[in-house]
């Protein structure tokens, strides 16, 4: 049978990455790549990233790119109207900064572009910042030209920021397109939700012919808050790549209980510190981790230390995956308080690491880690509770910990491939 | 008679290494040596050095009508001898001229007056002793760290035998009552003298500021607001950051000649005479009571505590640190009763203060650390690893 040929439109991809969704669009296209023909077009690629059987095409490392003079970006200006957007989008924000400043959407369409305005974006380092809408309304002109000639039979797109390009592309081509959502405008920002990112993501689900959500939870998601038609919907778990797990000795008697990711109010760290306390209140000899940071550190911190926990709760700021792993290896739990968690990668690299996991009823991770403690994220009693019985009882922790290795046998990126490949086969057949 | 009481403060805290939660447990080592060294370094060639060596040679001069009277934190001893042994024997010399005094206060510039008393009189005689072994001089006056001071602190410190003490002039508590006597606290008699903030903040905080309207300071018009300030048979107090001199106040400011023509003018030119703490205390009579109910400083416009004990992190960092006292006294092992002392130095909560406008700026030009926040994460990751080590300790025993 011939090789399904698809146009894979990625924004963060390693070593430029900013969290979980370069790592997912690295995992994903390796396992793709054994089963399809896989072109992918990213902002910005290392030049020294090679992947077997992949076509990666970085367009900060393109020397020509042919660029139609009829091209317009009339689409996204007839969203509905929404004139106010942050300045400063970081959408999978890793540095504390207020991100207030609001600015005024240009609604100008046919502004004529000249090819070096072009390039600019491109050249630059971040992925993101005061520029990212710019960026990715660039993106979406330059590889929607750039693919004119190319032969493919499916689009396939993550998140927001490639899905501009996805839709110019399926207007063009008249190829399906298929939306892979790691994240959504909703999770990211909620009760505010309904700025220029929402539209675009309502849009292009609108017009998308398959959305793969990470999760049963995400899917609920675009279903209940942006109207979605369910039947366009399958969600397709991530994977996660195998890690070496070790154990390092604690240099302290202390149990460890951890927070690892952004310190945003999505992912509820303020509920971590509560249950710290209401913990320690029962179980003195621990220590509270929260390894990340976000614009709710400073406030975190007063907080713990307004709550008397200055001496067992410690804040690292950002760690590298190094670091994270040492963390892991001296853990003894594992808590995930999202307030809204389209996947959870950090569980699964805790389950790997052999720590018993404590995570959200509102995340997709609970829904593949079957074995592990689940909460709703408010419940902070319940949390509490079962954080006690795993520091007080090894035998208990030893069987969450066993369950979660049963459960990540499941979770592999072949096993999301498979998936992934059978709704291609449903769009062309 | 009119008279004049030049102060300086020299400070150096061992400020901490950011210190990080993978260090719990492994390293036991909390100063940042290289960080400390640099500024001892700098601030020795800036100031120190030049500074003292003007005084000397205007004393010299002056042929004892010049005098000035430091007071030096214990752990800055202790930095000068580990750094610039250089700095010790330029203050022996200016010791042996029997014109310069030294104040009393605590050996490492904690707030042990407020939070331990039993610390408090401890640190005292460590430092006292500290002054007379390496300056051969015997302290009678008292000034707490950064002139914290309230009634119950004068009453302990007249205890200790101390023959009188400074603190700030805050003209709430003075009322109409002139800076520029001495005073006692309520309750108790014992001689207190008032730094005189206007004059004192006009060299340390408006010399160089181009905004300020008695910008540029000439000695003449300095000698003149402070003559104008003196009814007969007072003394005004300046009391200031040695560090005004060469550091805070560049060299290109003019600070130092400013300073070289101090004396001279203030002597000759206008009858005025320098007089050093204990001689106020000889000569002066007590005037009034100055009833500080409450606690009071030189720090910030608040003039309180509040530079060092106003925020969350500022409170739970110094009730932790406090906390361990009956631990440390109980095992009583000098290596870790040296820590702790260390550890209750009063800039570490100084870093952690979160106050905006110009005293936020003040508090961030000292610190080492990037936000308050980190200077808080830093110092409470040490604390964890030194109570882990006299935890281990005790139950080793």
């Amino acid at each position: 049978m011939k090789k399904t040929k698809v146009l894979m439109l990625g924004w963060e991809f390693p070593p430029i990455i900013n969290g979980g969704l370069g790592v997912a669009c690295l995992g994903l296209s390796k396992a793709l790549s054994k089963h399809v023909e896989l072109t992918l077009i990213l902002p910005k690629s290392d030049p020294n990233i090679a992947l077997k059987q992949v076509d990666i095409i970085g367009l900060n490392q393109q020397e020509r790119i042919r660029i139609r003079e009829d091209f317009q970006t009339d689409f996204y200006a007839e969203l509905e109207n929404v004139y106010t957007l942050p300045a400063n989008i970081a959408p999978y924000q890793t540095i504390a900064e207020p991100v207030t400043e609001t600015k005024q959407v240009k609604k100008s369409k046919t502004k004529k572009v000249t090819r070096s305005e072009f390039y600019k974006p491109f050249q630059i380092d971040h992925l993101y910042g005061d520029d990212t809408i710019q960026k990715v309304i660039e993106y979406a002109s330059v590889s929607a030209d750039m693919c004119m000639e190319w032969d493919f039979d499916v689009i396939h797109c993550h998140d927001w920021m490639t899905m501009l390009a996805g839709v110019e592309i399926k207007q063009r081509t008249g190829k399906p397109l298929v939306l892979h959502i790691h994240s959504l405008e909703y999770d990211r920002n909620q009760g505010n939700s309904n700025n220029w990112v929402y539209q675009v993501e309502k849009h292009a689900m609108e017009m998308a012919d398959a959305i793969l959500p990470v999760s049963n939870y995400t899917g609920n998601i675009a279903v209940q808050h942006y109207g979605i038609n369910p039947r366009k919907i399958h969600s397709v778990h991530n994977g996660v790549e195998k890690i070496t797990s070790y154990k390092v000795e604690k240099p302290f008697p202390e149990k460890i209980v951890l927070f690892i990711g952004r310190v945003t109010h999505q992912k509820g760290p303020e509920y971590f510190i509560e249950v710290a306390s209401k913990v320690l209140k029962e179980y003195p000899l621990a220590r509270f981790v929260v390894a990340g940071t976000g614009d709710k550190l400073k406030e975190l911190i007063e907080t713990g230390a307004h709550k008397h926990l200055g001496l067992n709760i410690h804040f690292t700021g950002f760690l590298s995956k190094e670091k994270i792993h040492d963390l892991l290896a001296m853990a003894d739990v594992y808590c995930m308080p999202s307030v809204s968690e389209p996947f959870g990668l950090s569980a699964l690299e805790a389950a790997q690491f052999g720590v018993p996991c404590v995570v959200s009823k509102q995340s997709g991770v609970s829904e593949v880690l079957i074995g592990a403690l689940k909460v709703d994220f408010w419940d902070v009693d319940k949390m509490a509770h079962y954080i006690l019985m795993l520091l007080k009882d090894p035998a208990f922790a030893k069987t969450i910990s066993d369950n979660a290795h049963f459960d990540l046998e499941h979770c592999t990126w072949e096993h999301a491939a498979v998936e992934i490949q059978e709704v291609y086969n449903e769009l062309l057949a | 008679m009119r008279s004049v009481t030049l102060c300086f403060q020299v400070h150096q805290p061992f400020r901490i290494k950011p210190y990080t939660f993978f260090d719990i447990g492994k390293n036991h080592f909390y100063e940042d040596e290289g960080h400390n060294q640099l500024v001892v370094d700098r601030v020795a060639d800036n100031c120190y050095l030049p500074t003292n060596k003007i005084l000397l040679q205007q004393i010299k001069k002056h042929k004892g009508l010049f005098r000035v009277a430091f007071s030096i934190s214990g752990i800055t001893v202790e930095q000068f001898k580990l750094y610039r042994p250089d700095v010790i024997d330029s203050f022996i010399e200016l010791a042996k001229t029997d014109c310069v005094e030294f104040l009393a206060e605590t050996y490492n510039h904690s707030l042990s007056s407020i939070f331990s008393k039993k610390s408090f009189i401890e640190q005292v005689d460590a430092q006292r002793k500290l002054i007379r072994a390496t300056f051969g001089y015997q302290t009678e006056v008292f000034r707490n760290t950064e002139l914290i001071h309230n009634n119950e602190i004068a009453a302990t410190v007249k205890e200790l035998g101390l023959k009188g003490m400074i603190t700030e002039g805050i003209p709430k508590l003075l009322g109409s009552m002139s800076t520029n006597k001495v005073y006692s606290p309520a309750h108790t008699s014992f001689p207190v003298i008032l730094r005189n903030c206007i004059l004192s903040d006009d060299l340390a905080f408006r010399f160089s500021d181009k905004n300020w309207k008695g910008y540029p300071l000439t000695v003449e018009k300095y000698a003149s607001w402070i003559k104008r300030s003196l009814k007969k048979n007072e003394n005004a107090t300046i009391y200031v950051d040695y560090e005004t001199f060469g550091e805070h106040q560049k060299k290109n400011s003019g600070i130092f000649t400013f300073l070289r023509k101090l004396p001279g003018v203030l002597i000759d030119d206008y009858g005025l005479e320098f007089m050093n703490p204990s001689e106020v205390i000889d000569t002066m009579e007590i005037h009034d009571v100055y009833d500080a109910h409450e606690t009071i400083s030189w720090a910030d416009v608040e003039k309180d505590l509040s530079a060092w004990y106003l925020n969350s992190m500022q409170k739970e960092a110094i009730e932790k640190i406090y906390s361990l006292e009956p631990l440390i006294r109980k095992m009583q092992i000098r290596k870790h009763t040296d820590k702790w002392n260390k550890l209750q130095t009063s800039d570490h909560f100084y870093y952690m203060s979160t106050k905006g406008m110009s005293d936020g700026e003040v508090h961030s030009y000292f610190s080492p650390f990037n936000s308050p926040h980190d200077a808080y994460i830093h110092y409470m990751n040490v604390v964890a690893d030194f109570e882990l080590e006299i935890r281990k300790k005790k139950l080793f025993k």
